[in-house]
């Protein structure tokens, strides 16, 4: 094909657009729409797992250090619990900070009960430490154990596993209302493209009659597809980022319910603009482009 | 050229549209196709196109076999021909120039070709002042004359014309048998079906007159007005 051929039918998508505008807005629209669903629905499903793995990642295990333990002793468990898989962070709480802690908060009277661990202090040095991946949380702790110069270790394990279920549902709720939404859209999406080259099957019949191969009569359609589905996410994108920074700023604000939720720590939007502009466009121009010229095929058929 | 060697169409519906019709239409040909509604002429039209296939037979047309032309190859089967409907079937959003200069871009002329083609074209069948309109915007008889014109722009070396009279005034018919006639003498064949029985004493020529799926009747008629 020459490149003034092909310059011609891309100009004929571009044309294309005005000339059947009414269904060209149609297709806008729903794909606008659909992206928009799909799309908040991701964000969504991000924040709240983000969410969770915040709560995560504040859940501590103690390990418990062997009374008795040099500093030497304690260096290399520090070295060890470093190197063992799935450890985030690891911090000393020696046993005189932690006295120091309890006692902090207690009254004089309560004080004096405790008069005789004054000078001989009950409690052990621990250590801290938070993990990765909570799931495995139970395997670590276990791994941890066999660790030299550990006692013991104390993991919050009924507020763990409160966490993985809501992970997992979250996960799969989340999975499942997304391929929902992603299906009812490319059915809707579908009907509309068909619709719109339906009202066109006359005129691809007749470039048939007159000789046009099928990839002649394709490639306007393709163009035009691709050029709506482009505005769409566009215009999706727009509606995402006002929509995401209101909600956004609700929850970001200094009201202490959300802190104590953990909801005010969500994505910042300029943080995930730019997947959410490539995913929108890549998205758009695609099932713009495919979407049309498939429809185009059973009309082709003459 | 134009050949049916025992052809026989029957639909999926179970009617037997042609029935072993032999024909042969020679290059630089004119001939009508005349018969009653359903006998068969536009199932005809549709085989020289493959639009359908022959149920049994052999159709040649401009050199193709049509039963052993691969589906992709249709358009270049139909590039060779020029065909005209009833229904004019110009496309809407495009205007007259844009209709005739389609059929050029198809073929991937030369836009300098086209430029000077598609208004010698659109001045034949005198149209030059309407290039810019719309097809919604000219009279049935103007859309025709389109349609025509998109018809011998390519140079094909076949037409062919289903009842291409019908939808326009009586009056106007005889002006594009006219245009059609004009074309003829210049080389190209040309398969014209009608109702049109009047028009087809006025010109005469070769008739072909098809009933119930078989021809009854294909001899050169001297037309009541030929001298003229
Ligand atoms: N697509 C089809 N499926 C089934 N039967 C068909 C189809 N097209 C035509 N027929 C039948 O085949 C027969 C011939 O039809 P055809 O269209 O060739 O007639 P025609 O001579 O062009 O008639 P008219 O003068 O009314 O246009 C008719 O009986 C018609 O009902
Ligand atoms: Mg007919």
């Amino acid at each position: 094909m020459k490149a003034s051929s092909f310059r011609y039918l891309v100009n004929q998508g571009f044309k294309g657009i005005w000339k059947n505008r009414m269904m060209t807005f149609a297709s806008f629209c729903i794909l606008l729409v659909s992206l928009l669903m799909v799309g908040l629905a991701v964000l969504v499903e991000l924040n709240l797992t983000r969410i969770i793995s915040g709560i995560e990642g504040k859940s501590e295990v103690m390990v418990v250090i062997k009374d008795g333990t040099d500093q030497a002793g304690i260096d290399r468990l520090e070295a060890d619990l470093k190197a063992a898989g799935n450890i985030n962070t690891v911090t000393f709480y020696s046993r005189d900070a932690a006295w120091k802690d309890i006692t902090e908060d207690m009254t004089d009277e309560e004080k004096a009960l405790f008069d005789y661990a004054e000078d001989d202090n009950p409690l052990p040095d621990v250590f801290k430490i938070t993990v990765n991946d909570i799931e495995k949380m139970s395997e670590t702790t276990a791994q941890i154990e066999t660790f030299m110069n550990v006692e013991s270790t104390k993991s919050p394990d009924k507020f763990t596993n409160f966490l993985i279920s809501m992970r997992r549902i979250l996960t799969i709720v989340g999975f499942a209302v997304i391929a929902a939404l992603v299906v009812v859209s490319l059915i809707i999406i579908s009907n509309t493209t068909r619709a719109s080259v339906f009202s066109r099957r006359k005129e691809i019949n007749i470039m048939k009659y007159v000789g046009a191969t099928n990839s002649f009569i394709r490639i306007p359609f393709f163009v035009e597809g691709m050029i709506v589905g482009i505005f769409a996410a566009v215009g999706a994108l727009f509606l995402t980022k006002f929509s995401y920074e209101g909600v956004y700023n609700v929850f970001n604000s200094d009201f202490s319910l959300w802190q104590v939720l953990g909801i005010h720590n969500l994505y910042k939007f300029s943080d995930l603009y730019l997947y959410v502009a490539l995913a929108y466009i890549a998205a758009g121009a695609l099932i713009g482009a495919i979407g049309t010229s498939i429809s185009t095929g059973k009309h082709l058929k003459v | 050229m134009v050949e049916f060697k025992d052809v026989s169409v029957t639909y999926s519906s179970g009617v037997d549209a042609l029935n072993k019709v032999n024909l042969k239409i020679n290059d630089g040909d004119f001939a009508f196709v005349v018969g009653s509604s359903g006998a068969g002429k536009s199932t005809l039209i549709k085989l020289v196109l493959k639009e359908i296939d022959a149920t049994s037979g052999t159709v040649l047309v401009n050199g193709f076999n049509l039963r052993k032309l691969r589906r992709r190859k249709i358009p270049k089967l139909r590039r060779t021909i020029g065909v005209v409907f009833q229904d004019f079937r110009l496309i809407p959003t495009m205007t007259v120039y844009e209709n005739v200069a389609f059929v050029l871009r198809v073929i991937d002329a030369p836009s300098k070709y086209i430029r000077n083609r598609v208004p010698y074209v659109i001045s034949l069948v005198g149209l030059s002042d309407k290039a810019k309109a719309y097809p919604t915007e000219l009279s049935g008889g103007e859309q025709q004359r389109v349609a025509l014109a998109r018809a011998l722009v390519n140079d094909p070396k076949l037409i062919i014309a289903d009842e291409p009279t019908g939808n326009i005034d009586p009056a106007l018919s005889y002006e594009i048998v006219e245009l059609l006639k004009g074309i003829n003498e210049c080389g190209t064949t040309i398969l014209m079906v009608t109702h049109e029985h009047d028009l087809v004493r006025h010109f005469g020529g070769r008739i072909i007159n098809i009933n119930k799926g078989s021809i009854a009747f294909d001899e050169v008629v001297e037309g009541s007005n030929e001298s003229k």
